[in-house]
């Protein structure tokens, strides 16, 4: 469950989130979209902690990440849109790492490390040094990273970069089942096709204001009233007003 | 509203700059101040006189020149063969003949340019105890200072482009042991060609007439260094030989220009093809990395909790596998090693308690100096060294403290064990009984420090850690105030303008340090000569002198590094 209470980030006099609420309970796949620039990443660099809100309150599976940070990082798994990892560790050492850092036990860590490793098909390639990898084998292993603990939330930034079709559909069929089995799922995207696909609830952010908030079963009635797809109807949202 | 942001931002950026100017500022006044008393306390009060002055400088020229040359070679191999800007220039139509020259001239005025400010502090406070003339200032910096400088960066510059080449042709790691070896047997033999304690007992033998020229007492061999052109060209200004002075000046441009024009030949010959080497060596190592085997594996268990298992593991591979970082610390270590080696065996037979004093001083100082340049190179990139993966410890269940504490104690223990080991192997000569030539020959007798010296010795190894940890404490917590997450190389992390203010701020700590410690070494020395009892209250004091503003200033920095980790990322 991810509650966020009239969210807001300001950089000096610019703000870059303005009293953005929202809820996701627990199992529900969240689609957050919006152009260059609205507050998508502002908003999720807030909720991991990489970002301190200038007022608001954010709260994941009933903790307070600015007050209670280290219970509610320990219940999301995060992708965040550039997956920057240390160069000289192997995918498969950085899994470890993290998995280390939610504090996993040796055994179960061994254990939910293969298992992602066969899940996202990395096995041919783990053992080399993440500097010689590619951007979708980066966004693999960090998708591996953030699965490895099992957390009960999770936050994704920009989850389909340089992935190849192969890879984007064994991400797609994981997100969805881990969805099924009650995860909370945060997902920040360009790509319409996929928020369409993928999730239960889609919300639109411009210019760091929540101007969208629905259901796909009544994005699909709103849909109606364009020529029938997300698309024109994003568009039409988020278009620069016309100024002489 | 731009108008208010841009206000802001030049109030800001101006606050930054008036406080660089006035860190750089105190510390090219405090240069000029500690260089003028150094100057005049060796040559009016412990009277070495002019010839064992200028040698001395020479020998400090010369660690000078080989830390340039080193400094300049590392730094180059990072920019020159593993910066994207390089890749991203070759693949634009710049030739690579301006790339290389851009590079080493970048690279040069980079790492140097907090080095001019000190080098002409230094001249100052040199030149002002002479009371020399003005033009002394601009023709030492001009015609001698910058092309020493800039000759040790060719050098650096052209054996990285021969070490490269061979790299085709040998094993890479061989060829830098080969330099290390290589550059440690160079350090050892100039202190043995030069001989410096035979060259004071030498001169001391004239005392008090110590103001002669004594240059017959060079080794041959030496005077074919820079260094020893530029203490030469100092010690002749003082005299007023202006032939002599013109002649080093001239010897000095003229060998810093062929080395350049050398070296842009060099360059535009090898460049190309060694940065197509440097490629091949890059996906040479490029191969599965296997974890059972390794103490260090992260599937091995540990007594540590997993979060700082992790992080210890995660140092520990960053660091073995980061050639930048191990090369530089084997040939650090290798220096230090040949210094000891020095140090340990050091038995200069002196009189004057002063100077005794002096040359304790000299090397508990240069000790503490060895200790520092470890922790400005090792502890202060190791925040930034986190680099654009530092959202793997914001976004994760790790406090803030616990990362930052975790990464402190294994650049602390390991530099206070050896801060103790490099402590207590300088102070031998002091601490232990050791035979001596008798009056006859063949004749040995045992001679044991005086118990004042002894004690001295003991105290020096009983303050060392305290100084280390103030010393790590200021480098590592500026580190994490200055961090830079998006440069990779810790070497220019460790030349930043950060790191340059941090070195200004630990030399400060130094020179408070030496001032400070003068009394009580003079005092244990004058013990010795008279026999008298030791005053204890003197060490006492200088203990809480030291221990006291010390943990101070450990609190401060480290308050204000953890301060500085809570913001955005």
């Amino acid at each position: 469950m991810i509650e966020l209470k009239h969210l807001t980030k300001k950089f000096g006099s610019f703000t870059a989130v303005d009293d953005v609420s929202l809820s996701i309970p627990a199992g529900e796949f969240f689609g957050f979209l919006g152009p260059n620039g609205a507050g998508k990443t502002t908003t999720i660099k807030m909720m991991t902690g990489l970002f301190t809100p200038t007022d608001g309150q954010i709260i994941i599976n009933g903790f307070d990440v600015v007050h209670q940070p280290m219970e509610a990082k320990s219940t999301f798994g995060y992708i965040p849109d550039h997956p920057y990892m240390y160069d000289k560790l192997t995918g498969r050492e950085f899994i470890y790492y993290m998995g280390g850092l939610y504090r996993m036990e040796k055994e179960k860590l061994k254990e939910s490390v293969e298992q992602v490793i066969d899940l996202l098909e990395l096995a041919s390639w783990i053992d080399k040094k993440t500097e010689d990898y590619s951007q979708g084998m980066r966004q693999r292993v960090t998708f591996a990273s953030a699965f490895v603990h099992n957390p009960k939330n999770i936050i994704i930034d920009e989850p389909m970069v340089g992935l190849d079709p192969r890879s984007a559909r064994i991400v797609k069929d994981t997100l969805k089942r881990r969805s099924k089995e009650g995860v909370s799922i945060f997902m920040s995207t360009h790509i319409l096709e996929m928020a369409e696909e993928l999730c239960d609830r889609i919300a639109i952010i411009n210019k760091a204001k929540i101007i969208f908030l629905d259901t796909k079963e009544n994005l699909n009635v709103h849909k109606v009233h364009y020529d029938g797809n997300l698309e024109s109807v994003f568009l039409e949202l988020t278009k620069e007003p016309y100024s002489e | 509203m731009f108008w208010k942001v841009s206000l802001k931002q030049d109030v800001g950026t101006a606050m930054k700059n008036v406080g660089s100017f006035i860190v750089f500022g105190s510390f090219a006044v405090g240069a000029f101040y500690f260089s003028n008393f150094v100057t005049a306390y060796l040559l009016d009060n412990v009277k070495i006189g002019l010839f064992l002055f200028h040698r001395f400088v020479g020998m400090f020229l010369f660690i000078f020149f080989v830390t340039i040359n080193l400094g300049n070679m590392v730094v180059s191999f990072s920019t020159l063969y593993r910066s994207p800007e390089v890749d991203f220039l070759l693949s634009n139509p710049v030739s690579y003949r301006n790339i290389f020259v851009i590079k080493f001239l970048d690279n040069f005025f980079y790492s140097s340019g907090t080095l001019f400010l000190v080098g002409f502090s230094v001249l100052l406070g040199y030149g002002v105890h002479f009371s020399l003339p003005w033009h002394f200032y601009p023709l030492a910096m001009a015609g001698v200072m910058i092309p020493f400088m800039f000759l040790a960066a060719c050098m650096a510059v052209i054996v990285l482009l021969l070490v490269m080449k061979l790299a085709s042709k040998i094993n890479f790691k061989v060829l830098i042991g080969a330099i290390v070896i290589f550059y440690v047997f160079q350090v050892y033999l100039y202190f043995r060609v030069s001989n410096p304690i035979h060259m004071v007992e030498e001169v001391m033998k004239y005392y008090p007439h110590v103001d002669l020229y004594f240059g017959s007492l060079d080794p041959g061999s030496v005077k074919l260094l820079p260094n020893f052109w530029v203490s030469e060209f100092l010690y002749f200004y003082v005299t007023k030989n202006f032939v002599a002075v013109g002649g080093y000046v001239f010897l000095l441009v003229l060998s810093t220009a062929a080395l350049f024009v050398f070296t842009l030949v060099l360059g535009n010959a090898l460049f190309y093809s060694t940065w197509i080497t440097s490629l091949s060596l890059k996906s040479m190592s490029v191969k599965k990395l296997t974890m059972k085997s390794s103490f260090f594996s992260f599937r091995k268990k540990s007594f540590f909790v997993p979060q700082t298992e992790v992080l210890l593991k995660k140092e520990f591979w960053q660091f073995v596998r980061e050639p930048s970082q191990w090369i530089h610390f084997v040939v650090m270590f290798a220096l230090l090693a040949v210094f000891l080696s020095s140090v340990s065996t050091l038995n200069i037979k002196l009189q004057s308690p002063e100077l005794k004093a002096v040359v304790y001083l000299v090397v508990f100082i240069f000790n503490i100096f060895l200790i520092n340049s470890i922790a400005l190179r090792f502890g202060f990139p190791l925040i930034s060294l986190e680099g654009n993966a530092y959202w793997t410890l914001k976004s994760t269940p790790i406090s803030a403290h616990k990362f930052y504490w975790t990464k402190f104690f294994v650049a602390t223990i390991f530099l206070v064990c050896l801060s103790i080991v490099i402590s207590w192997l300088s102070n031998i000569p002091y601490l232990y009984a050791r035979s001596v030539e008798g009056i006859f020959p063949g004749m040995k007798s045992v001679e044991t420090p005086h118990v004042a010296v002894r004690t001295l010795a003991y105290f020096s190894i009983l303050v060392t850690p305290v100084i280390t940890l103030t010393l790590t404490s200021m480098n590592y917590g500026l580190g994490s105030v200055y961090a830079n997450f998006a440069e990779k190389n810790p070497i220019r992390i460790a030349s930043s303008q950060g790191a340059t203010m941090t070195f200004l701020l630990t030399l400060v700590y130094l020179v408070l340090l030496l001032a400070v410690y003068l009394y009580p070494a003079t005092a244990m020395f004058v013990n010795e000569a008279r026999g008298t009892a030791i005053d204890w209250r003197v060490l006492q004091i200088t203990f809480l002198i030291i221990t006291i503003p010390s943990l101070i200033i450990i609190g401060c920095v480290h308050l204000l590094g953890l301060r500085s980790l809570r913001r955005d990322f």
